[in-house]
């Protein structure tokens, strides 16, 4: 029966528009994230794609290791040397590229320096210029200090109970520190536009589940399905479980294509670096790898698109409506994009499902939610929630559309 | 195999469009006439476990079908009005997945199908995409997966219904030929082809069994005479503002009428023979000064 659920869903004409279209998406997200990537060479001439990460690559793993205040201290004064000579200092912006060129090998680390000694929610590019190797024995401390003093700053004061600051102070206390550096460029760029093809893989699975209940009323088929002896029990769990194959083969086919493009290209090495080394993450109170987040990434994906896709599928069985069905992803998806900007309903979106197709991003948000004394981050919560309520969805289902009247 | 109707009822809101109806039913082709809005759909609807009734009950052999439900679906075949399929499937997948939601083992459904493609004339389209064919091949299809489990409660809702003659001959011998050992409740309001294969008449209107019987107790049943008479056209339409016309056929200047009357409508009229038609248009038709005009 699933087969043949399966079968009325594929052989249909928009199935299979959304499936190139599908094919064509994922072609395209691949290659802006491997074109994303950019090396200026010594000669100041800039290249991209897969030639600039593997050089990239080679100038970053000079620098690997510890990130101790030996490594700290060097990196400083490697970027002193540079910005002293001749190049760094010419009014001639090639000549500029050919010094940048040479700062590339430790622009990851320079990045985390800068976002280290600037106010928590500061950051200034040449911050780097005005520190000296010294001062980088206080480094892992700069970002507790940072942000204890942001929590109690008048913009954060009032926003966090004072278990959600000794939460938060505690988990960046527990980042084990020294952090250990390399070569990460492949995850950082898998991970960038994860969102991106996570979001557009929703959106054009909609187009395949939409019609897998109403298109039974929409072709008047429902009457010979419903007075079938199975079509108020198995016939419609064939139909679920139909859905259920389909958006996970969807998902998990484009993801891993993805995956496999992008760090195949890119490279698979720092996966077991911890995110606090991507410019973005520093603050990240998650103590994660690239290959945990990436994870989270996939699977708060799977999840929220399941989620979705169901309760679309839902909205089909309980409207008889495609189209009403076929709407549901876009509402969930860019409705809290509208609010967003309202601060008041931060926890609120906090929690709505379309974080879990960007869990990279969420894991760098502040979202805190407590419970008497337990405190516990947005990320944790939203998992277990929709996990809960994705299984919720199915029998909820089963029960709307077998009950359903042809009238 | 018995099928009771117990007071079955069924509103739409202010709508009662099966009114309080009782009848029960055995093996055998039972027609069902009326005209559109009779209520026939809604009654075989519930019959077919696709709508609940508000009052009443249906059983089957002694079992209400909605406490029984699949195992009572496991009984029926059904062929709605509004046979919808899945334009992209074959004949062949179609009936498979047919079979399927009937519970037929695989291996079972594919000789099954292969033997109703045959028996209903669709070998050289068995895989041919449904879409692709012709109004009578569609209801070939339509009543070949009706028939896919064998049922012993076949329902055919205007399975007739835009076939040609030819098909149409064709449709009603192959229902006669199902019709043994098995309840065949067949809907239309095309009269001849309950007349040719039913053994028992029911006629509805307003949601009610007003009439049932076999041809030819329906007939003696009739509460009217039917009349012949060749009057001049003048005279002829005065005649259909007045009476129930069956038939009018031009000869020249005059017209020849058949009409449904209780009393000798024109002194040239003579008594003459009632047909299914005459029964059908005495229950059923208005009178051409009414308000829905002539039938």
């Amino acid at each position: 029966m699933v087969r043949f659920e399966l079968k009325k869903i594929i052989s249909k004409p928009v199935s299979r528009i959304a499936l190139l279209v599908q094919a064509a998406v994922l072609c395209i997200v691949c290659s802006i994230a491997i074109g994303n990537v950019r090396y200026v060479d010594e000669n100041g001439d800039t290249i991209r794609g897969i030639a600039a990460a593997r050089a990239l690559r080679e100038a970053k793993m000079q620098w690997s290791g510890y990130m101790t205040e030996e490594l700290l201290a060097g990196v400083v004064e490697e970027n002193a040397r540079i910005s002293r000579s001749d190049e760094y200092l010419s009014k001639d912006a090639r000549e500029n590229e050919k010094a940048y060129s040479k700062k590339q090998g430790f622009s990851d680390i320079r990045d985390l320096i800068n976002r280290a000694f600037c106010g928590f929610r500061e950051y200034d590019y040449y911050r780097i210029d005005s520190l000296t190797a010294a001062e980088m024995g206080s480094f892992y401390e700069r970002r507790i200090d940072g942000l204890t003093e942001w929590l109690y700053s008048d913009e954060a004061v009032h926003h966090f109970s004072e278990a959600e600051k000794r939460y938060l102070i505690g988990r960046y206390q527990k980042l084990e520190t020294p952090l250990y550096y390399e070569y990460f460029g492949g995850w950082e760029a898998a991970l960038q536009d994860a969102p991106m093809i996570i979001m557009l893989t929703l959106l054009i699975a909609g187009f395949l589940v939409y019609g897998i209940f109403s298109d039974e009323m929409q072709l008047k088929a429902d009457s010979v399905f419903f007075s079938a002896k199975l079509g108020r029990s198995k016939a419609v769990a064939a139909k679920i479980r139909a859905g259920f194959w389909l958006i996970t083969a969807v998902y998990w086919i484009t993801l891993l294509c993805y995956s496999a493009v992008v760090l195949t290209a890119l490279g698979f090495e720092g996966a077991g670096c911890a995110i606090q080394l991507g410019s973005s993450n520093w603050k990240s109170f998650y103590s994660l790898s690239y290959l945990q987040d990436y994870l989270l990434t996939v699977l708060g994906g799977y999840l929220g698109s399941l989620f979705i896709l169901t309760l679309s599928m839902l909205v089909s069985a309980g409207t008889h409506s495609g189209i009403l069905a076929v709407t549901v992803p876009f509402i969930l998806l860019f409705i809290p994009e509208f609010l967003r900007g309202i601060s008041a309903l931060s926890g609120i979106l906090g929690l709505l499902p379309d974080q879990l197709l960007q869990m990279c991003t969420a894991v760098q948000l502040f979202n805190t939610y407590q419970l008497g004394s337990w405190v516990v981050g947005a990320a944790p919560v939203i998992l277990a929630a929709y996990f809960l309520l994705t299984g919720m969805l199915f029998p909820a289902l089963y029960r709307i559309y077998r009950k359903t009247e042809v009238k | 195999m018995n099928l009771v109707l117990d007071n079955l009822t069924k509103e739409f809101g202010n709508f009662t469009a099966v009114d309080h109806l009782n009848l029960s039913m055995t093996n055998g082709v039972y027609g069902l006439l009326g005209v559109n809005g009779a209520g026939k759909t809604t009654l075989m609807r519930m019959l077919c476990t696709l709508l609940k009734p508000t009052g009443g009950k249906i059983y089957c052999d002694g079992r209400d079908i909605r406490e029984i439900d699949q195992t009572y679906r496991g009984l029926l075949g059904y062929l709605p009005q509004d046979f919808g399929f899945y334009p992209e499937f074959t004949v062949r997948d179609y009936l498979l997945y047919i079979s399927a939601i009937k519970g037929i083992r695989p291996a079972v459904a594919q000789k099954r199908t292969g033997e109703l493609i045959e028996r209903v004339g669709l070998a050289k389209a068995a895989d041919k995409k449904m879409k692709k064919l012709s109004g009578g091949m569609k209801r070939r299809a339509g009543i070949a997966q009706a028939i896919l489990n064998n049922p012993k409660i076949l329902i055919l809702d205007e399975p007739t219904a835009g076939l040609d003659p030819n098909e149409r001959i064709r449709f009603r011998n192959l229902i006669s030929e199902l019709s043994e050992k098995r309840l065949v409740l067949l809907s239309t309001h095309i009269v001849p082809d309950v007349e040719y294969i039913a053994n028992q008449i029911l006629l509805m209107k307003d949601g009610a069994i007003v009439s049932q019987g076999t041809l030819s107790e329906i007939l003696r049943s009739m509460p009217e005479k039917v009349w012949n008479c060749v009057v001049p056209q003048e005279a002829a339409h005065k005649l259909a503002q007045s009476c129930k016309v069956s038939n009018r056929k031009l000869i020249g200047r005059d017209a020849e009428l058949r009409i449904i009357s209780a009393e000798k409508p024109c002194e040239t009229a003579v008594c003459a023979e009632p047909a299914l038609e005459d029964v059908f248009l005495s229950y059923f038709g208005e009178r051409g000064g009414s308000e829905h005009g002539e039938i």
